[in-house]
């Protein structure tokens, strides 16, 4: 199978009564605001603080439970999954208002955008699949069924393979982006979360949650070839839940995030060794970087703020207050 | 006995794996297949993968078990109705389908339904000998337990106890056949003593029913109590009834009038006809916990952390739409751990496996990972403490510390307890 399958007839009835139409309004330039967008579940909202005084300049009304979030190529979009309302909303960065909505399948909680192909890839969490949505069409033109609760969505940089955690089975899946199925599995630890493509794009890193590792899957064999651990000092190993992570655009360094360890781990990649450690705030999840990577933003879920770390010096430089249960961070700088 | 089988059913969205593939390539591969048949001879791919293994997991219950009946006020208002919890381990074996490619076992259930807590241990050994089950849940009230320990003692059987409470199977029975995946009644009240030790609610009056389960609870209340530095101002016992001549022992506002105060009251009533009358019903405007109102369980459905909502959802499609309990729990974790083990050590026979799960950590939907305490084979896990429709709080509380792992301030720690199997 080589094509992208035609949706059923139920999926395109679904997706299309879920349409609000793009405003059609031309989008005003929108580039390096530097402003920065949390995404905070319990509130329905994201914070926009503006990152050069570090204060809240405002919030944008979403659909329910805002979690994870992408830019489009050129800015001028945020995309917003909702998982509450199984939608991913549009919004504008300029205006910052919702001008759309795409559908999605049952509670959307990760997701990756492929701009050549003009697809978004999203994990329904409830419903044990990934959807592949055509932005320009807004509909679902296939359902990838998946193992129980997937999560971590990356799309390779050719676009043709899309990993896919799954919480419940402790597997990634490989899955062949243009036919639309699963081509292979790998088993690694214990409710595997999030994903890091190395810059060389051999590795890819993923945070499994429950046994407070990272494991590194070489991408060619399609096999766990090495495993992190953290363990920041005081902490005990069962607190450590890696979640989040990020790494450098040189591919030296990785971020991560250790939940309720409420610490921040910085690895670096080519020795797989923990340089050191930061404390941040409670049940860390979310992170990003700055652009030019001299700042962290560290969301912490059950803080109801984000920490802003200094990468120089690795210090927490500042915590800004958020609404409930912040999940994600994007900046547009 | 009645007696089925149940293989793995392939939940919904599996079957779209490779999507329609058009009536024509059906019928191409039935030809194909018959063609074969004729020629006598199997596909090629068929030779090339290795065959798929059967891991078979027994769950014995006892058919007409009174825990199970519905729970009636006066003998005819139906209060709640209630289930056994076999969906909770079918949950399980529906989650292991993710794992299919990477795992060459399929996962598969033999319900066993007996007439009586004495027929449990004949059928676990008569499923071991001519069935080769030696992996069981038992859904079976506490008395059932010591026969069949003794019956499978020395065989490779390992036996996951997903609905018995009492805190003498862990202690005096302590059984190195057995794995309490379903929490203890010192774990439940340990819960509770510690959320109201927290809250600084610590004087409570103790209200006692007439049932054995009764005075347990209120034991096991009594010592968690002492444990956490709660303390029982007063232990009254009630007698249900409408008899006039005994209000003093029927009627909630008599038995909570003390000079004392208080700042709760616990109430043991496992027939809960009495429980169900004694909120709003206390001389004082006190909380009541225990069996109404704040419980200490394995698992709420309201619990909306950790994954739990979409093992409830998963849950719930599953069970007809009823929601997720602690037995239910106790099963899914159950066959999960079984399933965690065939996974990472790519056995199915029960030695390996049992020692996998003796030794590992286990997501639990709960937030920390579970796992065996070595001493009583007791799963260590988060208790929550519910009201009936929202969890209140999780324990161990804040605060609640352990030298070693802060879940070993639930239950009996190695020091407690007069059971060593790790010895």
């Amino acid at each position: 199978m080589s094509e992208i399958l035609a949706p059923s007839a139920a999926l395109v009835r679904r997706a299309c009564a879920a349409v609000l139409l793009l405003a059609l309004a031309a989008p005003a330039a929108a580039k390096d605001t530097g402003l920065i967008f949390v995404s905070n579940e319990k509130t329905n909202n994201l914070t926009v603080i503006d990152s050069r005084t570090y204060k809240v300049i405002g919030d944008i009304k979403t659909s329910r439970r805002p979690r994870d979030m992408h830019f489009s190529a050129d800015h001028s979009k945020l995309y917003v999954a909702c998982g509450d309302d199984d939608v991913i909303d549009i919004i504008d960065v300029a205006t910052r208002k919702v001008v759309g909505r795409l559908a999605t399948g049952p509670s959307p909680e990760t997701f990756a955008i492929d701009e050549v192909r003009r697809r978004i890839y999203v994990a329904n969490e409830e419903g044990s699949s990934l959807s592949i949505i055509d932005i320009d069409q807004n509909i679902i033109v296939h359902e990838v069924p998946t193992g129980g609760e997937p999560e971590g969505v990356l799309v390779s940089d050719d676009g043709k393979t899309v990993y896919v955690t799954s919480e419940v089975g402790d597997v990634v899946h490989r899955i062949d982006a243009a036919a639309g199925h699963v081509d292979d599995d790998v088993v690694v630890g214990t409710r595997p979360r999030r994903f890091a493509a190395t810059a060389d794009g051999r590795e890819l890193w993923v945070s499994s949650e429950l046994s407070g590792e990272v494991d590194i899957i070489d991408r060619q064999r399609f096999a766990v070839v090495g495993r992190v651990e953290f363990l920041p000092p005081g902490m005990r190993k069962s607190d450590v839940t890696p979640v989040g992570l990020v790494m450098t655009r040189d591919g030296r360094t990785a971020y991560v995030t250790l939940g309720h360890a409420a610490h921040l781990a910085v690895v670096d990649v080519a020795s797989r060794k923990v340089l050191s450690y930061i404390l941040v705030g409670k049940r860390a999840w979310g992170v990003a970087l700055s652009r030019d990577e001299k700042t962290l933003y560290v969301a912490n879920g059950f803080g109801d703020d984000i920490t802003v770390v200094d990468t120089a010096s690795r210090k927490a430089v500042i915590s800004i207050a958020v609404g409930r249960v912040p999940w994600g961070i994007v900046v547009d700088d | 006995m009645i007696d089925r089988v149940i293989k793995a059913r392939r939940p919904g969205p599996l079957r779209r794996l490779h999507p329609k593939p058009g009536l024509l390539a059906a019928c191409a591969a039935v030809s194909f297949l018959l063609f074969c048949r004729l020629l006598a001879c199997t596909p090629a791919s068929a030779q090339d993968t290795p065959p798929r293994r059967i891991l078979t997991i027994g769950y014995v219950e006892i058919a007409g078990d009174p825990r199970y009946a519905p729970v009636m006020g006066e003998d005819r208002i139906l209060l709640k109705t209630r289930a056994h919890p076999y969906a909770g381990a079918e949950v399980s074996i529906d989650d292991a389908q993710a794992l299919r490619r990477v795992l060459p076992v399929d996962f598969a259930l033999a319900r066993i339904s007996v007439a009586s807590a004495e027929e449990v241990a004949p059928a676990v050994v008569q499923a071991l000998e001519r069935r080769d089950i030696h992996l069981f849940l038992i859904d079976a009230p506490a008395a059932a337990f010591a026969p069949l320990a003794a019956a499978v003692r020395g065989r490779d059987a390992l036996l996951f106890n997903v609905s018995a409470a009492d805190d003498t199977l862990r202690r005096e029975l302590c059984a190195p056949e057995l794995i309490h995946t379903f929490p203890s009644l010192a774990m439940s009240m340990d819960a509770l003593a510690q959320f109201l030790a927290a809250r600084k609610w610590g004087n409570v009056i103790v209200l006692e029913g007439p049932l054995p389960a009764d005075a347990q609870a209120a034991g096991a209340f009594e010592r968690s109590a002492k444990k956490f530095g709660a303390h029982v101002v007063a232990h009254e016992r009630f007698k249900p009834g409408t008899d006039p001549r005994e209000r003093d022992q029927n009627n909630p506002t008599l038995l909570t009038a003390l000079n004392r105060d208080y700042d709760a009251v616990f109430v043991a009533d496992d027939a809960f006809d009495f429980a169900r009358e004694v909120p709003y019903r206390t001389q004082r405007p006190r909380p009541v916990v225990g069996s109404i109102d704040l419980a200490p369980v394995a698992w709420h459905w309201t619990w909306e952390h950790n994954g739990a909502p979409q093992v409830q959802a998963r849950f719930q499609a599953r069970a007809g739409g009823r929601h997720m309990e602690g037995a239910d729990w106790a099963a899914w974790i159950a066959v999960k751990m079984i399933v965690q083990a065939a996974l990472r050590t790519r056995a199915t026979d029960v030695r390996p496996l049992r020692d996998f799960i003796l030794g590992g950590a286990f997501d639990g939907d709960k937030g920390v990972a579970v796992s065996v305490r070595p001493w009583d084979h007791q799963l260590r896990q988060a208790m929550l403490l519910a009201s009936p429709y929202a969890v209140v709080a999780s324990a161990p509380v804040e605060g609640a510390l352990h030298r070693l792992d802060d879940l070993d301030t639930l239950g009996d720690d190695a020091p407690e307890t007069p059971c060593h199997l790790e010895k």
